[in-house]
């Protein structure tokens, strides 16, 4: 068998392009089989794997600003793959896979005991408090490449990691080793219509989002690129979502910062 | 009506003031029944926890019953390893209410894991590296061997001693019971300290999470200190309670003394391993995330800088030294007072090290998220408290919990209340002290 | 037999211990655990063949090319094409929920006929035959004007041929739904002498200045824009956005201009009198191709000053001198108007205003400028056959009077339908037809709207949804939506070229529904004579068909087709005005001697605040509302629960004693009703936004009752100088409750 290259798929995100227009939540929630309720408002029991927060500068009119911040996983490394979710499930429903650098979920493994959800800091998994029911007949719209999840289980955004399975089939039926930049791209990436997000291999020069990012791979990912930041960057979690702000009161939002006066 | 079944030399109320007593208490315990059923049946929806909160009270419930249930191993550990022999007097209600707290800890973790068909997963996938694996696996050991500790007590129950089986089972039992509390105490040590870790370890929380030494976090040592040094305090608050109830002196007064003592001197330095810990974390630590101390106690409206105040103070440092003076420990009021203030202390950290974990903000652009828990989620709380109740009240009137009872109470025999069985076996109230069971054949 | 202690004892033991060793606990076990992970009522998606379709989008005008993703027959997802001159690739979040519309609980199963206030399901003959009849019996008795069609647009196919069934009727009721379509195209028409719509080529711009055009927010044809204003990222160009309210377009811009509201066509005027004044104009285009230049500049000069700007607009005198010089200097600026969304037509002035600051700095027809788009040329039918019934109706006029009298440059005047279609007893109208709109939610006043809708004795709702419109509807005769059924989408929302996208059936039509133009071509049939002469075809796909001829191929390859080499008229050719050039001023131009913003409706003592639409990508207004996942992707400082949540500056929420999510009563001249508020920071003080697309009374149950309609709380304000609906906001009153 051919020693396949280790990947490391990240994500670039743009907040100066980012409209918050939320066709990168709907693309999610249509890929990946998300389900919906009556009333999705109280947003601490609404299931959708990306968020899109609205930050704010504080001040007032007409010096305020708003930037929007989509939020997928960030497919958090730690140090060597020690992810803050993925360290605590007593189950191992949840893996840091080494080759794609991808947080993954097993819905059928995970018993929802929720401990990953207090060990990520992003708010990025989702319990599933209910029963997921699809209208009579709205059931036919569902991907048979993501399986339904129950209730009782945790969920999250998984890179859509489907369309990697579903490109490296493609290349090995082609008998190739490797898949394109292209071939694999989140449904988020894919939808934004804004051209925000740039999805790819942070290990691979190539790639878009290696050259938008420039991660120090030898400074835990840090970003080498002018205003690109890591979302809390200092609890070591190393997340693999790098975000681009050419506002420094939004790179401030990225991190905590004991006082105005700490350099970003 | 079921004297054949109380233990001899000992009086107990009449069967109906008894089951009155207890039925408000069963009452609470079916209404928690009827909310842990609508939990497994309808779902976690029936909280009122959320993706922020995915720890609520319940967990809360279950840390601070595990703490306070700390009496058992830390007084086995005192008594059977340490040889503390004066403790045997009060080791059966300390085995008692840890059974009850672990046997309660466990249904509550039936009822909050979303999938509870599958909870078996813990063990047949375990990840090693999770204090929640840990945890479980401890949890459910140190379960049974408070199972085989407490059924000797079960059998000495007057009926069924009567059978040869069970007479010889418990004897023999009690020959090995050092074993299985040296197994219990090193159990303990563990998962206490894995609960702790569980917050402990949260690297992407800054306010649960401590440093390492090797591979645990500050937290594991602290949880289970804190929980040698409370527990027994909850087992003495318990005894002082029963005691009240039942209006009868049950464990001499020298007995709660010793072991308030050495409960006072684990506070003592408890109180000085959570300062500096509360100190180093927030001098260094929580900066080292980018956070000041302000950040976890301002902006919002229930946790402030009181709560600390009052876990490490109040709650901390007061009750640990009324304890350790003989002065004021053998003092009524105060021991009652050190007790009480112990017992919140443990609970009121076990609160923040889940509840304020998740309610802090770490993320810069959102709030502090506060919560309060559904009428299911409290009434499945209550559970356990009820079952305990009932347990303590059940194994009082039937076992012979506390051995000098008999000794501090002596039932001066009226003809007419005599029972056939005393008279059989003549003055119960001979026992001779210190005999932990009643005289055998 | 006897059991004694060590016999049963022994039994327990020995049964517990065989129990585990046999296989009953571990396969119960097994199956406990493959039980928890496939609930029963959990559905389980089929797997089947992969095929995707190419087609396009036509839940908004914007026109976005799809790629329908297949599994079996079963429509799994719908991605964006890519490729397509209008989104590469990309999908707003309402495109994306295509499939829900199709498979969900808001469509029409078949056609239904409403009997006592319910609606029974009925025969696709029958119901053709009773409406028929009753038109067959209207223009017998000399009544054919007095039957009326609204439809989202006046452009392709199916608009087309209702449009040509109306006239061979005889009837000149035909309304399109109102846009800023509606004073653009007078604009042209005005300034230029063409019929045409307006092109953007923002991908040329340099330096794009909106006044208050959602250019982020939905506005023109959305995904086409937001592409655009990435590149524009990319390559230095700049967004300066116009308005009261940080919107998600301002906050993207590079500047945000807070200007009063309704008050934008002031601030350009204010610009234009500087661009005069320092000379920054392009002259070459003011002396060699524009007439009455002179008479503009001497009213600007005149009636424009930085100071008179400044107090009107609110916007520093500084910072319209800042504007100016940088809109003059820019290489390729251009200024587009048309509010929000671009669901109001707005006041011809304004847009005239717009449109003159971009002939000063030559921007008219020129790269990176604004484009006039002339009607597509495809639908080329032959005039049909006009008998006496017919030219008698067509002689009525339009209920509306557009295009007549007081309203001579308006084409259509939809929101007046509430004022004009009860003159006497018996109801002008006596039958409606309403094709891919949902009026009596998006019509300002839309109560009024609603009640008027009522009067009308007959309503034919095309709708392949349960909309308000056909709920209030006798007849609900449902289309195919878009993924069952061929169709022309022909472009008007703002791109640059012309351009044409083709539906097609991507799944069988799921439900009993039948083209609205083969229901067309049914009914000519029905009533015979000339107008059935007037539609020669099988079937709307038929006429599509033909229609399309030279394009059905390119249009069937990739799923559309663009005038690649289309290119606005060389300022040399002349324009098609009757001085030949473009006309700044002209005896119908004459709008600088009276211009003063339009008010909002209502006395300012009993409203002291102002009411405004909020408008964006994250919900949706139009003919489709939102779907189920959008409703999701909704904000809780949107909606919460059912509550709508209407946007306050902190400033303002204090002097009303309200706090972050407090309830209040909010009151307009029109409406009054219960809403919560949320405290921004963006929006200026004295302003109320209320968010557009809510307050359904249809569709449950994911979106009925959520909320409140804007358009109830609002009313048309007319434009004194067309008569179109330009209200920007209404007067409003919000109190603690
Ligand atoms: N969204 C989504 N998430 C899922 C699932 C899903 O259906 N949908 N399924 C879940 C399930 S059931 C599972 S099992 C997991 C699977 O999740 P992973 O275990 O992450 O599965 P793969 O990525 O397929 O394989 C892991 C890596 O192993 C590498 N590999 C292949 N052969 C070898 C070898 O011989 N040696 C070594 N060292 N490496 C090798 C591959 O290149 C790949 O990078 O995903 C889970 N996560
Ligand atoms: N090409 C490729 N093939 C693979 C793998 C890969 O990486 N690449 N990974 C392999 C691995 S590790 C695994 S585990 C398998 C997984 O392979 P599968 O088990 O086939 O895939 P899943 O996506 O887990 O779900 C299977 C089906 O179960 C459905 N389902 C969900 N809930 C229920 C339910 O309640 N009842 C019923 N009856 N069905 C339900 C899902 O919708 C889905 O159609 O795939 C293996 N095959
Ligand atoms: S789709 Fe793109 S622009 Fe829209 S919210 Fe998501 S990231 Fe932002
Ligand atoms: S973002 Fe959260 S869920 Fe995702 S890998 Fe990091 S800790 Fe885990
Ligand atoms: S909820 Fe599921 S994935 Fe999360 S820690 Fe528990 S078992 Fe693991
Ligand atoms: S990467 Fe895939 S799973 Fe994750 S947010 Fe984007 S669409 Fe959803
Ligand atoms: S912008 Fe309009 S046409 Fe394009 S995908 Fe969205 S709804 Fe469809
Ligand atoms: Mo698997």
């Amino acid at each position: 068998m051919k020693k396949e290259k280790v990947h490391k798929f990240g994500m670039f995100i743009d907040l100066d392009k980012c409209t918050g227009c939320g066709s990168c939540m709907v693309a999610c929630m249509a890929e990946n089989n998300v389900p919906f309720r009556e009333d999705e408002t109280d947003k601490l029991l609404s299931v959708a794997w990306l968020r899109v927060y609205q930050l704010n500068n504080g001040k007032s009119f007409p010096d305020s600003d708003i930037c929007f911040l989509p939020r997928p996983c960030q497919h958090c490394e730690g140090h060597h793959g020690h992810s803050p979710c993925v360290s605590v499930c007593p189950a191992t429903a949840t893996d840091y896979d080494n080759h794609t650098g991808i947080v993954s979920q097993i819905y059928t493994r995970c018993f929802g005991c929720r401990y990953c959800m207090a060990a990520c800091p992003y708010h990025v998994r989702l319990f599933n408090w209910y029963d997921p029911v699809w209208p009579d007949g709205m059931e036919k719209s569902l991907n048979p490449d993501i399986s339904v999840r129950m209730r009782g289980v945790v969920e999250k955004c998984s890179f859509c990691y489907h369309r990697y399975q579903r490109a490296k089939d493609l290349a090995y039926y082609q008998k190739r080793t490797e898949i394109a930049e292209g071939e694999y791209q989140t449904a988020c990436t894919q939808a934004c219509p804004a051209d925000a997000i740039v999805f790819g291999d942070l290990n691979n020069p190539e790639h878009r989002v290696h050259q938008l990012a420039q991660p120090d791979n030898s400074n835990g990912g840090k970003p080498r690129a002018k205003d690109v930041f890591r979302l809390l960057e200092r609890l070591g979690t190393n997340p693999k979502v790098y975000y681009h702000s050419s506002r420094e009161w939004v790179r401030r939002l990225g991190d905590n910062f004991q006082d105005e006066t700490q350099e970003i | 009506m079921d004297a054949a079944l109380i233990p001899k030399g000992v009086k107990r109320c009449p069967i109906w003031i008894f089951l009155a007593g207890l039925a408000p208490v069963v009452l609470v315990l079916l209404w928690g029944v009827y909310a842990m059923l609508l939990c497994w049946l309808k779902g976690l929806n029936q909280t009122n926890m959320n993706n922020a909160y995915g720890f609520a009270l319940w967990i809360w419930a279950d840390l601070a019953i595990i703490a306070l249930g700390g009496g058992a191993f830390f007084s086995g550990f005192l008594k059977y390893i340490v040889g503390k022999d004066e403790l045997k007097n009060i080791i059966n209600f300390a085995v008692l209410i840890g059974f009850i707290c672990y046997s309660s800890a466990l249904l509550i973790l039936a009822i909050d894991i979303g999938q509870p068909l599958r909870g078996w997963f813990i063990f047949w996938h375990a990840n090693v590296h999770s204090m929640l694996t840990e945890v479980a696996f401890c949890l459910t050991c140190y379960f049974f061997v408070l199972c085989i500790e407490y059924l000797p007590l079960v059998l000495e129950n007057r009926q069924l001693d009567r059978v040869p089986f069970f007479h010889n089972l418990s004897h023999n039992m009690h020959e090995i019971m050092a074993i299985f509390a040296a197994t219990g105490a090193f159990l303990s040590f563990f998962h206490q300290g894995s609960l702790g870790g569980v917050a402990g370890v949260l690297f992407g929380r800054p306010f649960g999470f401590r440093e390492h030494i090797l591979i645990w976090p500050f937290t594991f040592f602290l949880f289970t200190w804190s929980a040698a040094a409370y527990g027994p305090c909850f087992t003495i608050l318990i005894t002082k309670i029963t005691e009240s109830i039942t209006g009868k002196k049950l464990v001499k007064d020298n007995v709660i003394w010793l072991l308030a003592k050495i409960s006072g001197w684990m506070m003592l330095t408890y109180a000085v391993a959570k300062s500096i810990d509360t100190i180093y974390w927030a001098t260094v630590t929580a900066p080292g995330k980018g956070l000041a101390l302000s950040h976890f106690y301002t902006n919002n409206a229930l946790y402030g800088y009181w709560i600390l105040i009052l876990e490490v103070v109040i709650c901390g440092w007061l009750p640990a030294l009324l304890l350790v003076f003989g002065k004021t420990r053998e003092n009524r009021k105060i021991l009652w007072l050190a007790v009480i203030l112990a017992v919140i202390g443990v609970s009121l950290n076990r609160w923040v090290m889940v509840l304020q974990v998740l309610a802090v903000p770490v993320m810069p652009f959102i709030k502090w998220i506060l919560y309060y828990p559904s009428w299911q989620e409290v009434a499945t709380t209550l559970l356990p408290v009820a079952y305990g109740i009932i347990l303590v009240a059940l194994s009082y009137r039937y076992m012979p919990v506390f051995p000098q009872e008999a000794e501090l109470n002596p039932i001066e025999p009226s003809l007419g209340e005599v029972e056939p069985s005393q008279l059989e076996t003549g003055a119960a109230a001979n026992v001779p002290e210190g005999t932990l069971e009643p005289v055998r054949a | 037999m006897k059991i004694d202690r060590r016999s049963f004892l022994s039994f327990v033991v020995g049964g517990a211990a065989g129990t585990a060793l046999s296989p009953l606990p571990w396969k119960l076990t097994d199956n406990i655990s493959i039980w928890t992970q496939m609930w029963p009522w959990t559905p389980v998606p089929e797997r089947g063949a992969v095929t995707t379709v190419a087609s396009t989008c036509t839940l908004c005008p914007g026109g976005c090319g799809i790629r329908v993703r297949k599994v079996g027959d079963r429509v799994v997802k719908i991605e964006g094409c890519e490729g397509h001159p209008i989104n590469d690739g990309k999908l707003c979040n309402l495109g994306l929920s295509g499939a829900q519309l199709l498979y969900g609980p808001r469509r029409v199963a078949g056609p239904m006929k409403k009997v006592d206030g319910r609606f029974r399901r009925v025969s696709w003959e029958d119901a053709l035959a009773e409406i028929s009849a009753k038109l067959g019996d209207l223009r017998e008795a000399g009544h054919a004007h007095r039957v009326a069609c609204i439809a989202d647009s006046d452009r392709g196919t199916l608009p087309e041929m209702l449009s040509r069934f109306l006239t061979v009727y005889g009837s000149p009721q035909f309304f399109r739904m109102p846009s800023m379509l509606d004073a653009y195209e007078i604009t042209l028409n005005l300034t230029q002498g063409v019929q045409a719509t307006p092109g953007f080529d923002i991908d040329n711009a340099d330096y794009v200045l909106s006044f208050g055009s959602g250019v982020l927010d939905g506005w023109g044809s959305p995904l086409h824009l937001f592409q655009a204003h990435s590149r524009m990222l990319d390559r230095g160009a700049r967004l300066v956005q116009i308005e009261p309210r940080l919107s998600s377009s301002a906050a993207k811009s590079q500047r945000w201009i807070a200007v009063n509201p309704g008050t934008e066509g002031v601030l350009a005027l204010g610009m234009a009198h500087l661009i005069l004044k320092g000379s920054l104009y392009h002259s070459d285009f003011a002396e060699r191709y524009a007439e009455g230049f002179a008479t503009f500049k001497r009213q600007v000069l005149d009636g424009f000053s930085p100071e008179i700007v400044s107090s009107v607009t609110g916007v520093e005198a500084a910072v319209i001198q800042q504007l100016a010089g940088e809109f003059a200097g820019a290489r390729r600026p251009l200024a587009i108007c048309g509010r929000g969304k671009g669901t109001v037509p707005g006041s011809l002035k304004e847009s005239l205003a717009v449109h003159a600051l971009n002939a000063l700095v030559g921007a008219i027809g020129r790269e990176g400028g604004v484009w006039a788009i002339p009607e597509p040329e495809y639908i080329d039918w032959p005039e049909p056959e006009m008998d006496a019934l017919a030219v008698a109706g067509m002689q009525q006029g339009r209920i509306d009077q557009a295009g007549s009298g007081k309203y001579p440059h308006a084409r259509y005047l939809l929101h007046r339908l509430p004022e004009v279609v009860v003159a006497g007893g018996d109801p002008s109208i006596q039958v409606l037809f309403v094709s891919e709109a949902n009026p009596c939610h998006s019509m300002p006043d839309s109560r009024a709207f609603s009640d008027a809708v009522k009067k009308i004795p007959m309503v034919v709702s095309f709708s392949s949804f349960w909309d308000e419109t056909a709920h209030l509807a006798d007849f609900v005769l449902p289309n195919p939506i878009y993924l069952e059924r061929f169709g022309d989408v022909a472009v008007t929302s703002g791109f640059h070229r012309p351009f044409i996208g083709l539906t097609r059936p991507v799944v069988k039509p799921l439900h009993d529904t039948l083209p609205t133009g083969d229901v067309v071509i049914r009914l000519a049939q029905a009533l015979g004579g000339s107008v059935a002469a007037a539609f020669p075809w099988k079937s709307h796909a038929a006429c599509l068909k033909e229609s399309l001829a030279d394009k059905w191929d390119a249009l069937v390859e990739q799923g559309y087709w663009m005038d690649e080499k289309f290119g606005p008229r060389q300022w040399t050719a002349g324009f098609e005005t009757a001085s030949g050039r473009f006309e700044f001023a002209n005896a119908a131009i004459d709008f600088l001697t009276s211009f003063s913003p339009l008010k909002a409706e209502g006395d300012e003592a009993a409203f002291p605040l102002v009411l405004i639409p909020v408008e964006g990508m994250r919900l949706w207004s139009g003919y489709i509302a939102s779907p189920q996942y959008v409703v999701k992707a909704v904000d809780d400082t949107v909606l919460k629960g059912n509550d709508l949540l209407v946007e306050v500056n902190p400033e303002t929420a204090r002097a009303a004693g309200l706090k972050e999510g407090s309830g209040a009563l909010l009151e307009t001249p029109r409406a009054r009703a219960r809403v919560r508020v949320h405290l921004y920071a963006g929006i200026m003080p004295g302003l109320v936004g209320m968010p557009k697309g809510l307050g359904h009374s249809a569709f449950e149950p994911n979106l009925a009752g959520k909320g409140v309609n804007y358009n109830e709380m609002v009313a048309a304000v007319e434009d004194p100088d067309t008569g179109l609906n330009a209200a920007w906001g209404i007067r409003a009153k919000l109190t603690k409750a």
